[in-house]
């Protein structure tokens, strides 16, 4: 037995990596199984200490299973507790085994000491082994009627294990109603709070399937159980609290003095010591009061003062966890925290996490009373040393500026950031200008005359770029040398990379030309020329469009391009109310802190680029690390500026449901390809616009090069796949890890593919319109990745495929398993066929 | 529901596995080896505490040199599994007295391993007070040689006292001196602007008990908070004594205080847990007595020298003394040399953190002292333009000093027996974070 990897990589002295060890303990365990001398036991607990530590760092000890069995008749109660610990993790792997601890454990459920009957029973309902459930079924009976309340804490929990070992067995032994009855008659809190989990846990899992189940879900949160929960409240622990509260959020009360008095019951828990009761009883109090405007409002008041006391106590952490929850309902009602902005203050050794969060909401809670302090304040933090948090302040003050509180003092401030002469500050800085001179034109003057000093060359961020080049483009006529920097710029278009800058550039270009059109018109058509051979799909489409609009008509162009603009009012939101409202309802939970509904990560198909926890190794951490803006994002960015609140709702909407996505790009990969024919056909046609004769002729001697042929189409061999195939996931892995890789190649993507690829759904209704079906998909712009299956025409012989496509180098790595060997090469064929054929059709 | 945890893992921080705690099936083994590549061998680490990697959410906490891994497949309750772990570090730290750091982990697995059984079951939290849990676990952790040895007599028949309406007491305890501890520790946070003016300033304090009495004492606690002293007026019907008093912004107490009493008559009043315990947590933001002024002007003298002039005033009465006192002064990265005038105390250059470190260990009540130090810097000639100051820092204890100015009007102290019993208050003031922009 090779040693485990873990000890390889950490050889210190206590951890040990070999079998000699482990076959040196199995003798020395079996000397002291059958041995009644005295003091055996403390040998026997230094044996089993070794045990458990090997096992706790990774090393196989399961073959010690038998004798550690053997040495497990003992009244030691720590020996005891070690073995069940054992047992309890690898009597999974040997079932068999597992058989012979069944008998012993049996026999501690009966002992007299309540302790070791509880441990043995918890340990019983641990084994998870599917076959031994019959075993469990009198134990857990018995168990859930011990006069102690340890014992009958632990079988009722024990109950949820054998649900999730054997939910027809659980349920045949009717222990949901038993645990109903303790749950209602139990004296000991922990066991009504244990039933209580349990059968929610249950209830949830029947109620699909069994009527019963699902009314006895709702009797939960019914009003006399919930009474009996709420008057029997202080009596439970702490974690017990929490659930209960849980559960209160569930309940409708009646009418308002309902609410009114569960509010006034629940007041003083606001008081705990434990967050946790806390932050629980916050919720009721916000679910209960949501259709009661004015109540809601005092309950945020009320609410207030505990929520920055936990803010500002505990580990980063912990208030990491509170400080996202206070950041929801500053998000909601921003004027009720406005007099506490101070809170939200950054200390200078917080982390950053804390500190993003602060800062958000200080750009949330500004208003006309306290803006001049808050930036102030963030005007502190843009020479901080943290730079994303820099940044971040920044962005901070323009969007106090954009929310339109006191803009005249704030512009100057902008501009001051122009002058610091840090680069992330300077291009951070050109951004928020940008968006400010969309919103207040009138500022115009001021600015530019600051942005005009800016070197072109000290700006290297794209985002800044684009926004200075806007600025050019925008304001050509009162800036001397605009053209002459969008020039040089354009001279230097191949060292550009991101096509965001270049799109910008275009636009800037043609900007300027109507304004200055002796001074631009050169360097307009090298950019429009740079533009057309340009490999970036969307800046090919735009310097073809304007290359074409110009030779229509140049004053319609100017009327397309470059009309007279109406100030924005309101940016768009990022966030759709709809979302925020479901992140609401689920205070108190991991949704807030992610910032998105729990369908979103607990869904599978919403899980997104890893899906099977086998793959999470193989998928490389450098893929974000790409330079290219994938066209999606620069898309995005543009309509962030441009659309109204609604329609970016819908954009986001499609993209959380992750379907419609594919249907604009297989639409925008055909409409490229007529166009380029039509290009050529309008290249041949001698009368060509009389204004930029370069320009035209730089067309010419590019499209002279041609387009690059699509590959050809293989033909299909004799293969039949079957259009409806269906496969679930598990049996997918399990054949995956089962199958030897028959074919592992390389195949390249049609450029066309490799362009239209920038999200993993484009390609799966392709493929699944060549009936090979995908089971999962991931990745990012360039590389992606994605399992497909497909099976033989009416036969069940499965073929599945690891399919790795990097979409800057066309390339696609393929791994191919099949049921049916012979017939793999076939398959493979007819994969690459439709892959090939992805974008071109 | 609340924390439904998969399972519990402990890290030392190369990534070793120190406790692995398994507690549902629906996370897969590998957990640890996620974490290790997407969260500890990246520069995620430390970005944010929560991750989600596939479909399972990671929390972790750092602790000492220990990563404490929760992870969960729901949609979790994070403040009840951070504080869960808070919880059972503390739990833990009572077992081993003293520290929770690797050594004490590899030293005690196996009592880990039985309390991590104890105090989570199937990934839902169970009873987590130590007091309950020594009831019968009575494996001793082993100790750090410099911590007391604590009595070991295993209490027969312990589970029948689990589950008492006092949950967090046992009866039938006997001392033969009845002692109770009280210790009023408050952090001031402050931040200062560098023209001197109080951005923002609070106070967290907490009240520490130590009880060492018998039987099920009743205790009532007064302090000259307002609210309190209002009410005591109204029942009393006689005027509010004048006097300081201290409003409280937000108050959070110990589950043995009946918050009903509290609510209803504003008296603190509760039966005690043995031994140590947080009776209750304030926080303040008015009023704020703060105990020091720092008054910074750093001048740059060029691309190469600089002076720096720091006063401390101390304001609390002439006849306290603050101890540890610590004055830390950021100089740029790029400082070659440095000379220190000082009327009191000592101060060093220190590399590492690129600070001018000022200690002064006995720093009495109303009085000034000054540094003056002047830094040589070496030319660069990247730092193109003036470096960013971080805030100047300080460090303090103050005994018998509130910067709230609370203060314990009384303790009362009542048991059947009606034993007599010592009543020990102590007060302090530390620095939280006590921050000046110069």
């Amino acid at each position: 037995m090779a040693p485990p990897a873990q000890s390889q990589r950490s050889p210190s002295p206590s951890q040990p990596s070999g079998k000699s060890e482990v076959s040196d303990l199995k003798l020395q365990l079996r000397q002291l199984a059958g041995s009644r001398a005295p003091g055996v036991d403390d040998s026997k607990r230094e044996l089993f200490k070794k045990v458990i530590s090997y096992m706790t760092i990774g090393i196989d000890v399961s073959s010690l299973f038998g004798e550690m069995v053997m040495c497990s008749a003992t009244s030691d109660i720590v020996l005891k507790k070690m073995c069940y610990l054992y047992v309890g993790n690898y009597a999974k792997v040997n079932p068999d085994l597992a058989l012979l601890t069944i008998n012993f454990l049996q026999r501690d459920c009966r002992d007299e000491d309540p302790m070791i009957r509880g441990l043995a029973l918890r340990s019983l309902c641990s084994l998870r082994v599917a076959n031994l459930v019959e075993y469990l079924v009198g134990p857990l009976g018995s168990g859930l009627k011990d006069s102690n309340s340890y014992v009958r804490m632990v079988a009722v929990m024990g109950v949820l294990k054998l649900y999730h070992i054997s939910a027809s067995t659980c349920i045949d032994a009717d222990f949901p109603s038993i645990l109903k009855h303790l749950m209602l008659h139990d004296s000991d809190t922990q066991v009504v709070a244990n039933c209580l989990s349990a059968l929610q846990e249950i209830w949830s899992a029947e109620a699909s399937t069994s009527e019963e189940a699902s009314r006895e879900r709702e009797a939960l949160i019914s009003k006399p159980f919930i009474y009996y929960l709420l008057n029997r409240i202080k009596e439970f622990c702490e974690w017990a609290q929490c659930l209960v509260l849980e559960l209160v959020t569930k309940y409708v009360p009646s009418d308002s003095s309902e609410i009114f008095d569960i509010m006034n019951l629940l007041e003083d828990r606001l008081q705990h010591a434990n967050g946790a009761v806390v932050l629980a009883t916050i919720r009721v109090f916000l679910q209960l009061t949501l259709s009661m405007t004015d109540v809601h409002q005092q309950v945020y008041e009320r609410i207030k003062a505990p929520l920055l006391t936990l803010v500002s106590s505990g580990s980063p952490e912990q208030s990491y966890a509170v400080l996202s929850h206070l950041h929801l309902l500053v998000m909601r009602a921003p004027y009720v925290f406005s007099s506490d902005y101070k809170h939200f203050y950054c200390q200078y050794n917080e982390p950053s996490y804390v500190k993003r969060l602060k800062l958000e909401m200080l750009t949330a809670v500004a208003n006309e009373s306290n803006t001049y302090e808050i930036v102030t304040e963030l005007c502190e933090y843009a020479a901080n040393v943290d730079i994303p948090i820099a940044r971040e302040s920044i962005r901070a003050v323009g969007k106090i500026a954009l929310q339109q509180y006191d803009v005249n003092a704030i512009v100057d401030r902008l501009l001051q950031f122009l002058e610091m002469e840090k680069d992330y500050v300077t291009a951070e800085a050109l951004v928020l200008v940008k968006d400010l001179l969309r919103k207040y034109p009138q500022w115009s003057h001021d600015c530019i005359a600051v942005v005009g000093n800016i070197s072109s060359k000290n700006v290297q961020e794209p985002k800044a770029k684009a926004a200075l080049i806007w600025m050019l483009g925008e304001y050509s006529q009162d800036m001397q040398d605009a053209p002459y920097v969008l020039g040089s710029l354009v001279e230097n278009w191949d060292e550009e990379h991101s096509a965001e800058v270049r799109l910008h550039l275009l636009t800037a270009m043609m900007k300027c030309f109507f304004n200055r059109p002796p001074e631009t018109q050169s360097a307009l058509g090298a950019a429009l020329a740079a533009g057309i051979a340009d490999f970036h799909q969307d800046v090919h489409d735009r310097a073809l469009f304007y290359y074409r609009i110009l030779r229509y008509n140049v004053s319609v162009a100017e009327r397309v391009v470059n009309p007279p603009k109406q100030a924005v009012s309101v940016f768009a939101d990022t966030q759709s109310s709809e979302i925020k409202d479901r992140i609401f309802d689920e205070f108190n939970s991991l949704s807030v802190l992610y910032q998105k509904p729990s369908y979103m990560f607990t869904d599978k198909e919403h899980r997104g680029p890893l899906e099977f926890a086998d793959e999470l190794g193989n998928l490389s951490i450098g893929e974000a690390a790409n330079n290219v803006v994938p066209t999606q994002m620069v898309e995005e960015n543009d309509k962030d500026l441009l659309l109204t609140t609604s329609e970016k709702e819908e954009t986001k909407g499609s993209r959380n449901n992750g379907s419609a996505y594919s249907v604009p790009y297989d639409g925008s990969s055909t409409s490229v390809f007529a166009s380029q024919t039509q290009i050529e056909s309008a290249v041949s046609n001698p009368t060509l616009a009389g204004h930029s004769p370069q320009a035209s002729f730089a067309i010419d001697d590019l499209l002279g090069l041609g387009i690059p042929a699509a590959p050809a189409v293989l033909s299909p061999p004799q293969l039949k796949l079957n259009t409806k195939a269906a496969l679930d996931p598990s049996t997918f892995q399990q054949k995956w890890r089962q199958l030897p890789v028959a074919l592992s190649q390389e195949i390249s993507v049609s450029p066309q593919g490799a362009a239209a690829l920038t999200a993993p759904q484009a390609l799966l209704r392709h493929m699944q319109s060549h009936s090979i079906h995908c089971i999962a998909s991931g990745g990012q712009s360039p590389n992606f990745k994605f399992f497909f299956f497909a099976q033989k025409f009416e036969e069940s012989s499965n073929y599945l495929v690891e399919c790795v496509i990097n979409t800057s180098s066309a390339k696609a790595q393929v791994k191919i398993k099949a049921d049916d060997q012979n017939t793999s090469q076939d398959f493979s064929t007819l994969f690459e066929s439709a892959l090939s054929k992805f974008g071109t059709s | 529901m609340p924390v439904a945890a998969s399972a519990i893992y402990f890290l030392n921080l190369r990534g070793d596995v120190l406790i692995n705690r398994l507690y549902r099936d629906d996370v897969g083994g590998n957990m640890v080896d996620a974490f290790r590549m997407h969260i500890m061998q990246t520069k995620e680490l430390g970005t944010c505490p929560v991750r989600q990697i596939g479909g399972c959410s990671f929390f972790y906490m750092r602790i000492s040199n220990v990563y404490v891994v929760i992870v969960v497949s729901s949609n979790a309750n994070v403040a009840c599994a951070f504080k869960f772990v808070v919880e059972a570090v503390s739990m833990f730290k009572s077992y081993f007295g003293g520290a929770f750091d690797e050594d004490a982990i590899r030293n005690n697995f196996v009592l880990i391993y039985e309390l991590l059984d104890e105090i989570m079951d199937f990934g839902y939290p169970q009873n987590l007070s130590p007091e309950i849990l020594k009831l019968y676990i009575t494996q001793e952790g082993v100790r750090s040689p410099f911590s007391s040895k604590a009595s070991d007599k295993p209490i027969p028949n312990a589970t029948l006292q689990v589950t008492g309406a006092v949950g967090w007491r046992r009866e039938g305890l006997v001392y033969k001196k009845n002692e109770v501890f009280l210790d009023i520790v408050e952090s001031v946070n402050l931040l200062m602007s560098s023209k001197g003016s109080v951005l923002r300033c609070d106070v967290t304090g907490k009240i520490l008990m130590k009880c060492f009495l018998s039987g099920m004492p009743d205790l009532k606690l007064g302090l000259n908070d307002k609210i309190g002293l209002e009410k005591e007026s109204q029942m009393k019907s006689r005027p509010a004594k004048s006097g300081k008093t201290i409003e409280l912004d937000d108050v959070t107490f110990h589950q043995c205080v009946n918050l009903t009493r509290f609510n209803s008559e504003k008296t603190v009043s509760f039966v005690p847990p043995d031994g140590e315990f947080e009776l209750m947590k304030y926080r303040i933001t008015e009023g704020v007595n703060l105990p020091f002024r720092v008054l910074p002007t750093i001048k740059e003298l060029g691309r190469t020298r600089m002076e720096v002039n720091v006063k401390v005033k101390s304001v609390f009465g002439a006849k306290m003394f603050a101890l540890g006192v610590v004055v830390k002064i950021p100089v740029p990265k790029q400082t070659a040399k440095t000379s220190f005038q000082v009327t009191s105390g000592r101060a060093k250059y220190n590399a590492a953190i690129d600070c001018l470190v000022w200690k002064i260990r006995k720093f009495p009540g109303q009085t000034e002292p000054t540094l003056s130090a002047e830094v040589e810097l070496i030319s660069t000639m990247a730092e193109k333009k003036s470096w960013t100051k971080p805030p100047i820092q300080m460090e303090f204890q103050v005994p018998m000093f509130t910067a709230s100015g609370l203060r314990v009007r009384f303790l009362k102290v009542w048991e059947k027996s009606g034993y007599n019993t010592v009543e020990w208050v102590r007060y302090i003031t530390k620095a939280g974070s006590y921050e000046i922009r110069s």
